[in-house]
């Protein structure tokens, strides 16, 4: 081949052959997924919330109904005073106690008290045998050496038994954000599925049967749709009481109406193809056909509906435990959490944030998965 | 066109009553009756509750007669509070809400559509980005965690607004935003969309060809046809703003419909609750069915079949 011109010589057998590998449907939706960084993000949050909630619970040292009402409503991040040896910290409660804290940050015990100064507008607590007094004549209050009136170095540390804090009982927040999570987790995941299952039977068998059966069975669609959902779960919540099968009740005998339309329309659509024709010639059973042949292919959508099911089944359940007819304390759930919180908004912000941000963090998670997941299974449906 | 009123009048109708076959069903599915209290009535008092509330009649007989009642525009005695009826919680809570409800559409209406508009125009740009970023936001996160985040900031840390009660009209900012904030980002994007799908268009590039300045070609021929979605997703909305006003008339502590609803709920008070319920879904649909009229008037171009 010394001379770079001449004609390279090919066969037939050589130009029919494929070079890049083939992709399978999966693959081909894991290529185009993978390219969205939202939507890879999306997934790797969802999949440590999933760690986080399932077996997080097992490595903390608390339990979601522990209470400890001595350490009630302390924040992760403590303004402390050092205490006169030097050794530890003392932290002053919102009920005016003094809890003693290890110089690594974990939390000891509460100090005793000895005996209240009212003309010094003090209280007087025994700190290993020295008199530590708790001055309450200035918000933040102090704590100062009782005779001299000295106050002690302050000081910012780190909350190490509570890395994020506890709540109004004493309860650890971190351990009852994982149950929390959990809780609303299992609910959307169990609706989701739930009116999956419900919309495509009922949507399967709308779409395939058409004519009468279709307009019946779409025209209570529409009256359901009518109904205000949120209404309606409240009102399913009140006759089945709090808890959580009822929580999972209610959302899943009300989401199933959009699914149902999406599977009815891919049906209506997929049923005039060959593939159907060719079913039926060959004398598949009505349930076959549908079940083997028409929901597959339309699983793309299904699942993309899923998805942006799951983020709005969490929300319900949040909302619910928010108006308090969610679940029944100690069951912890994100909206309960912050039901809880809002109480105490003023002086324990902490206590909101938490379940706040994670609410909002799945959200975000399900939405960025949702989009991307409608992009990599129908990239016809792409804006 | 009459034929389609009259078409969705059925169906509203037909809607109603099933709503009303519904909560009435629930609301007598529940064990336990309305005057089941911790302390057991005597048997004779019981009876007599029962008479006066018409409770001893075959439930077909009672569920046609509130039917008959709730027409005429008797929604029926409280079972909680002795001497209200149902009406008077009506009463005295709609018109907070409502006023809520006009402000935050107002609200969502003018600032929405500017951001969207904007967004559009200035497409890919760090204007567009930023919008848009607002709005994922604003999509995502639920109203009762915006409304005690808004509380917090701006009465506790600044102290400008008022927590609760809407005695000044400082007591109105924060519920607006709460309750408007989800309504603003979703129409703010869907203008955003709409708008850029109207701008590609062969009529736009005709009125540019003209010569006519941007903000002319917005205005005078993109706006018109951009603003259709807008009005499609408006009864939504509005049914989004009116469940929504639960939470958040239950955080202000505003004595709106919604508080009486939430507090019936927490009360069992079934009466209350069934309703409330009804007023809620007439309401509602009313709303739609007014969005769907307007809807067909301002675009020509759609048909009156189905």
């Amino acid at each position: 081949m010394d001379n770079k011109w001449d004609l390279l010589e090919t066969t037939d057998a050589d130009r029919e052959r494929i070079y890049a590998k083939s992709r399978t449907f999966t693959q081909d939706v894991w290529f185009r997924f993978r390219k969205k960084p939202t939507a890879i993000a999306g997934f790797i949050i969802i999949l440590i919330l999933l760690i986080f909630a399932g077996i997080g619970p097992t490595f903390t040292n608390y339990n979601y109904v522990d209470q400890n009402l001595a350490m009630s409503n302390i924040p992760p991040l403590l303004k402390v005073f050092v205490s006169p040896d030097q050794k530890s910290y003392l932290y002053i409660t919102q009920s005016l106690k003094i809890i003693n804290i290890n110089s690594d940050g974990t939390l000891n015990t509460q100090l005793s008290k000895v005996r209240e100064e009212t003309e010094k507008k003090m209280t007087i607590f025994d700190y290993n045998g020295t008199e530590v007094a708790l001055y309450y004549g200035v918000n933040p209050y102090l704590i100062v050496d009782e005779p001299t009136g000295d106050i002690y170095e302050k000081k910012t540390i780190w909350n190490k038994s509570y890395i994020l804090g506890t709540d109004s009982l004493g309860r650890d927040i971190l351990t009852r954000l994982m149950y929390g999570t959990r809780v609303s987790m299992t609910v959307a995941f169990i609706a989701a599925f739930v009116n999956m299952i419900v919309g495509i039977i009922y949507g399967g068998i709308s779409g395939y049967m058409g004519s009468k059966v279709d307009m019946v069975m779409m025209r209570i669609v529409d009256i359901i749709s009518t109904i205000p959902l949120t209404l309606y779960v409240i009102l399913v919540m009140v006759i089945l009481g709090s808890g959580l099968q009822s929580i999972v009740i209610a959302l899943g005998s009300v989401y199933w109406v959009n699914m149902a339309r999406v599977v009815r329309g891919q049906v209506l659509s997929l049923k005039e193809q060959e593939f159907v024709i060719v079913a039926k010639t060959l004398g598949s059973s009505t349930s076959t056909i549908l079940f083997k042949h028409l929901i597959p292919n339309a699983m793309g959508s299904i699942l993309v509906t899923v998805t942006m099911l799951i983020p709005s089944a969490i929300f319900m359940e949040a909302f619910l435990g928010y108006i308090g007819i969610g679940l029944q304390p100690p069951l912890a759930s994100l909206g309960t959490m912050c039901n809880e919180a809002t109480a105490a908004l003023r002086t324990s912000p902490h206590t909101l944030l938490a379940p706040a941000l994670v609410i909002c963090i799945i959200m975000f998670a399900f939405n960025f998965v949702g989009d991307g997941l409608r992009d990599a299974l129908d990239p016809k449906l792409k804006k | 066109m009459h034929k389609f009123i009259l078409k969705r009048i059925f169906s509203m109708i037909v809607a109603m009553f099933m709503i009303a076959l519904l909560t009435f069903s629930m609301m007598h599915s529940v064990p336990g009756g309305p005057f089941t209290r911790d302390r057991k009535l005597p048997p004779e008092v019981e009876i007599a509750l029962n008479e006066k509330y018409n409770l001893d009649a075959p439930l077909h007989e009672q569920f046609f007669s509130y039917i008959a009642d709730a027409i005429k525009g008797d929604l029926g005695p409280s079972f909680r509070y002795t001497g209200k009826t149902v009406n008077d919680f009506i009463e005295s809570g709609f018109p907070t809400s409502a006023k809520l409800g006009v402000i935050t559409i107002i609200f969502v209406l003018i600032t929405a559509i500017p951001m969207g508009i904007l967004a559009a125009v200035k497409s890919g740009k760090w204007q567009d980005m930023f919008i848009m970023a607002v709005a994922t936001i604003g999509v995502t996160i639920p109203s009762f965690i915006i409304a005690s985040m808004l509380i917090y900031v701006f009465s506790f840390q600044l102290n400008w607004l008022p927590t609760y009660g809407v005695d000044k009209w400082s007591g109105y900012i924060l519920p607006t935003i709460a309750l408007g904030g989800y309504s603003v980002s979703y129409i703010a994007r869907l203008m955003r969309s709409s708008l850029l799908e109207v701008m590609g268009q062969d009529y736009i590039r005709t009125a540019r060809s003209k010569g006519l300045s941007d903000i002319k070609v917005i205005t005078k021929h993109a706006l018109r046809n951009a603003l259709v979605p807008i009005v499609t997703v408006l009864g939504p909305t509005v049914a989004g703003l009116l469940t929504g006003s639960f939470v958040i008339e239950k955080i202000f502590a505003l004595p709106g419909l919604g508080m009486h609803f939430v507090n019936g709920v927490a009360e069992r008070d079934y009466t209350t609750i069934m309703g409330v319920t009804l007023f809620y879904a007439a309401f509602l649909l009313a709303m739609v069915l007014v969005v769907d009229i307007f809807y067909v008037l301002i675009d020509p171009r759609i048909k009156f079949d189905n």
